[in-house]
């Protein structure tokens, strides 16, 4: 995984969340996000944000963060 | 198997015109257009009963009834003009000879078409006409389809009593500065019908007859060239023409075609129907055929005349490979091409994993070429990295549409916009770029709806000649939400709303949320306004425009969709729709103007990487199960990478080979300099194209494809409806582009047999729901077909939503203005924005090898004289674009077009560059490039930049690669696995 990618995925996920916000309270603005994502990133990006939402918990947005851990359970690794 | 005209095995019967006898009704010209009265008139013609509608003409009416009445000046695509008085007739208990194109039928009329006064006095006419005109029938261009010499047949002329030595225009000079038609004003008899074409048809006005009697003649605006006129050729003055006045250069080089099929145009999302006219396997010209439902016999510049890129020296006749793209290509034969292929992708998935290898498709492939791909992608490759160029241009239409109205897709007919009252036009451009719509369009003007149009540039649309000026509302780049809210707001907060509508077909709970968010204060025409750049009260006025009208419609383009609220913009124009009952009747409804011809296609063949055909996801098990079943291999439940994804993973490392099938990912695709780098990070690179493209240049394998005369298949337009593209020529390396895919499935070992793309269409039908009804023998009866065709709708659907969504209820969206991160700043004071002009199609790949270059040679930066004075800039001054990615340089166009501070190019030419300096930004739900805004600044330079240096000397380099294997394909025959 290069920097960029990273970059790239970090922007996007943001990006999502963004114009969610409208949803109102973060349990469904991140609830609408982590849909977003299952419905539409390839299973590669999805391990890919999840492993670095492991690895540096601190460096993702709150409700980045609270999107990509709903994600979890429902990818197979 | 079922079977279709196939121009190698069967041979053209004269009276048939390649096609079921169906087709044939509309080679007739019944004289004056329909009556669309619902009242009907009874008469007598020669004896012979008939009944018409109220309003048909005298000449219509006969020629229904089988009588043909000689005519010169009337044709049933022009209002009747009674000028040639050839139609002449008489009618009981009327005295004179009245012409029969402008008389209306009435109750019990009894009508004499033949008599001896009328013989007469129609060879007077004809002795009149023949005496102006040069007898040089053998060796003129249009002979054996010529009115004129038809008509002197039929009335009998056998002396010209005046002789040929008077006062004539025999000497008159052609006109040959269009490349392709002619203007020999010296066979011209002033019928005006050419003028009335560019009138009635296209909507251009350049033509009018200038002086009086004798001294009449067509000029072309100022008597200009036609070259230097308003003229934008479209050509239907020349199917006007009852001569050979205005006459295709093609006929006068090659002479009469002597059989035709209908195919349909391969350019734009219009999807024109064409008689490709033809003399053995040449084609010899493009006529839009009447019986085409999306075009009714009108076409524009590129369908009808640029077609010679078929048949250009640069087409890839044979396969080719190599190892690395530093070396030569290596001719080769099919077998081995694809055994080559077949070997590396097998390698790279081994080494790699399953997901380092997809596909692409382009807009520009039939619907059952992209099917193939996509199964070749899930079914062969294992994965679901397939995509298409749509992710790059519509793909947020469909997102928004499906999540409002549940389908992904326009909800009208082009016709429907004859009963629009409102035309609302956002972000498209239709005279340059759905021409043929633009021209239906502006015919609707001219009866009188308003136009709304929002748009940072001017477009021709705006002013329309003899119709009212639109409304235009010039925002700021990247403020459409913004705008589109406003446009709520007003209908909102103003009881505008059609409330029985959203009552009945709208579901409550999202609607109150949208209503509450849409009637705040902030989302108000006064508080958008600083936003926008547009006044208050003009939002306002368009608003109420929309809203109040009986019928409103609203078509957008790409300047809705390629922005990073693209999806959100797409639900705000679903909004409004809704708000105003608009959705669900004719003369109303939201659509989408797709750039290219297959556009809907393709993303209905489940190109996306995360829906299987029909739009259907992959993580729904039970259609996964219908596929499985049918195919015979598991299917991800995943989706897969999408394009820019592909880009970054490539990069990464990741993502190692590519099949790319008709698409021009290095021209088309923004941050050039971003997709270089994947594609030169790729292992296995191979491109399917009819030429070498800018993408092919980084490939290792190049298949052959063939273009849409040399092969069978169905396209799908705009307004959803699929349109039957025939074969009229061998393809040029033996095998059609589903044949090429079929084959390299076939070489992975993954088996495919398709003897007919309409077997293909078959398994299309059994796995879509919206497509149950939809095979080739229906094509055949209907012409064309508008999904969804289903038991539901056996003959298709032309108008969507009538009834309910097929979510149910409509769904408003809330749709939060989210500024753009690409914004103006000191350093890049100004806007980008980019588009399409009317000769030059996409990455220009066909048309700049055909004339249309004459009006287009190269990609020009327009700027506002404003900024260009700030700068020092005059008009064709040398000019470096820059923006945060890239650096370009562009000849100055000084415009007004657009408000000070926004820059417009296009992006047809490779070596302009457009696309170095457009950015990576993409729309929040599907990644479609945010190409409509790139804040840049512009400054005079002296030479071309860094980057179309290297660009000149990358593409020698390819060139002299491939130059030793074009010369030896010239000399052999194509190899074919057949
Ligand atoms: S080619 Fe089209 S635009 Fe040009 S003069 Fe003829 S009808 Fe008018
Ligand atoms: S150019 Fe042709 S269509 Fe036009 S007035 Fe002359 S004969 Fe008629
Ligand atoms: S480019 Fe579009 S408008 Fe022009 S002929 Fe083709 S389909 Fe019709
Ligand atoms: S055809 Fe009727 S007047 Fe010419």
């Amino acid at each position: 995984m290069s920097d960029q990618q990273l970059n790239n995925l970090i922007k996007m996920l943001d990006q999502i969340i963004a114009n969610n916000l409208h949803h109102g309270d973060d349990e469904k603005v991140t609830d609408v996000a982590a849909d977003h994502l299952q419905k539409f990133w390839a299973r590669s990006m999805k391990q890919q944000i999840i492993a670095y939402a492991n690895q540096r918990p601190d460096e993702l947005s709150i409700l980045a963060k609270l999107t990509v851990d709903k994600l979890e359970p429902a990818v197979e690794v | 198997m079922l079977h279709y005209y196939d121009p190698s095995t069967q041979s053209y019967e004269p009276g048939k015109s390649g096609l079921n006898p169906d087709f044939d009704s509309f080679s007739r010209d019944l004289g004056t257009p329909p009556s669309l009265s619902e009242e009907l008139v009874s008469i007598s013609v020669d004896g012979r009963d008939i009944t018409v509608p109220e309003g048909t003409s005298v000449l219509r009416a006969a020629a229904l009834a089988g009588i043909n009445i000689p005519k010169l000046c009337a044709s049933d695509n022009l209002e009747a003009f009674g000028s040639c008085r050839l139609c002449a007739v008489e009618i009981e208990g009327r005295r004179g000879y009245p012409a029969s194109c402008t008389t209306p039928v009435a109750e019990g009329m009894a009508v004499t078409t033949q008599t001896g006064k009328l013989a007469k006095l129609r060879r007077n006419i004809m002795e009149l006409y023949i005496s102006d005109h040069p007898l040089d029938c053998l060796t003129c261009p249009a002979n054996g389809n010529c009115e004129l010499q038809d008509v002197a047949g039929v009335v009998g002329l056998r002396e010209v009593r005046y002789g040929f030595d008077g006062e004539n225009h025999l000497d008159a000079e052609t006109d040959n500065s269009n490349p392709y038609f002619s203007f020999d004003p010296s066979k011209c008899i002033v019928c005006s019908r050419c003028v009335r074409a560019c009138d009635e048809v296209q909507g251009t006005f350049a033509l009018t007859i200038e002086g009086r009697g004798f001294d009449s003649k067509v000029v072309a605006s100022q008597n200009d060239p036609f070259m230097d006129s308003e003229c934008v050729s479209c050509g239907a003055c020349v199917q006007a023409c009852p001569t050979s006045t205005l006459m295709e250069k093609s006929v006068i080089e090659e002479g009469q075609p002597e059989h035709s099929i209908v195919t349909t145009c391969a350019y734009c999302g219009v999807g024109c129907s064409f008689k490709a006219e033809m003399k053995g396997d040449q084609v010899v010209r493009m006529v839009p055929y009447k019986g085409g439902e999306a075009n009714h016999g009108h076409s524009c510049v590129k369908g009808r005349f640029a077609f010679g890129y078929a048949t250009h020296d640069d087409r890839i006749r044979e396969p080719m490979i190599r190892d690395s793209i530093n070396d030569p290509w290596k001719v080769v034969s099919w077998d081995e091409a694809l055994a080559f292929s077949a070997k590396k992708l097998k390698g790279i998935q081994a080494e790699y994993g399953r997901e380092s290898i997809g596909g692409i498709t382009s807009s520009r492939c039939t619907n059952e070429e992209t099917y193939l791909v996509q199964k070749l992608v899930r079914a062969a490759f294992g994965n679901n990295n397939t995509d298409t160029c749509a992710r790059v241009c519509h793909s947020p239409t469909g997102y928004g549409l499906k999540t409002t109205l549940g389908e992904s897709a326009g909800t009208q007919t082009f016709d429907s916009v004859m009963k629009a009252d409102t035309i609302m036009v956002i972000g498209a451009n239709p005279t340059d770029a759905h021409p043929v719509f633009g021209s239906l369009m502006r015919k609707r003007l001219r009866q009188g709806a308003k136009l709304i149009v929002i748009d940072p540039r001017r477009i021709d649309l705006v002013h329309t000649p003899n119709a009212e000026e639109g409304l235009h509302l010039p925002l700021r780049p990247g403020t459409n939400v913004a705008i589109v809210n406003a446009l709520a707001h007003v209908i909102v907060t103003e009881g505008l709303e059609d409330q029985a509508f959203i009552n009945s077909r709208c579901d409550t709970e999202a609607y109150n949320t949208w209503r509450r968010f849409i009637a705040e204060e902030r989302n108000s025409p006064e508080a958008t306004e600083s936003v926008t750049g547009v006044a208050a009260d003009k939002v306002r006025e368009a608003a109420r425009m929309y809203a109040q009208a009986d019928n409103g419609a609203i078509y957008y383009g790409l300047g809705v969709t390629e922005h990073s609220q693209g999806s959100t913009m797409v639900m705000g124009i679903a909004n409004l729709a809704l708000a105003t009952g608009n959705i669900g009747k004719e003369g109303g409804g939201v659509n989408p103007l797709r750039g290219q011809n297959n556009v809907q296609g393709s993303c209905d063949m489940g190109s996306f990487p995360h829906e299987l055909p029909g739009y259907q996801h992959v993580n729904d098990q039970a259609v996964r199960e219908r596929f499985e079943a049918v195919w015979g291999v598991p299917i991800d439940n995943e989706p897969g990478l999408r394009i820019p994804n592909m880009f970054d993973a490539a990069i990464a490392g990741s993502f190692k080979a590519l099949y790319v099938q008709g698409e021009d990912i290095a021209q088309s695709d923004p941050n050039t300099q971003h997709v270089e780098a994947a594609l030169k990070a790729l292992d296995c690179l191979i491109v399917q194209d009819i030429f070498l493209n800018e993408t092919a240049k980084f490939a290792h394998v190049l298949l052959p494809g063939s273009t849409f005369l040399e092969k069978n298949g169905t396209f799908t337009n705009a307004e959803r409806r699929i349109n039957r593209v025939r074969k009229v020529m061998e393809p040029v390396a033996g095998m059609e582009d589903w044949e090429v895919t079929m084959a390299l499935s076939n070489a992975l070992g993954y088996p495919m047999h398709y003897n007919h793309p309409s077997e293909i269409m078959d398994e299309i039908a059994s796995l879509t729901p919206t497509f149950t009804g939809v095979n080739y023998d229906k094509l055949e009866q209907l012409g064309s077909i508008q999904w969804p065709c289903n038991d539901e709708y056996p003959d298709g659907t032309p108008t969507m939503h009538t009834v309910d969504f097929p979510i149910g209820k409509g769904r408003f969206a809330v749709t939060e203005y989210l500024a753009s991160e690409e914004r103006a700043s000191r350093r890049f004071p100004l806007l980008l924005t980019t588009g399409r002009i009317l000769s030059q199609y996409n990455v220009g790949a066909q048309t700049r090898r055909t004339s249309n270059s004459d009006w287009h040679e190269e990609d020009v930066l327009e700027l506002h004289p404003s900024d260009a004075e700030l700068r020092g800039v005059k008009d064709g001054d040398w000019l470096g674009i820059s923006s945060r990615v890239g650096h370009t340089v562009l000849r100055a166009k000084l415009s007004t077009r657009m408000l000070p501070g926004v820059v417009y190019t296009t992006f047809h030419h490779p070596g302009s560059g457009a696309n170095v300096v457009t950015t990576d930004n993409s729309d929040w739900a599907t990644n479609c490039p945010e190409y409509k805004v790139t804040a840049v600044q512009v400054e005079k330079v002296s030479q071309p930049s860094d980057w179309q240096r290297d660009f000149v000397d990358f593409d020698k380099r390819q060139q002299a690669l491939l130059k030793p294997a074009m010369s030896k394909q010239e000399n052999s025959h194509a190899t074919t696995l057949k």
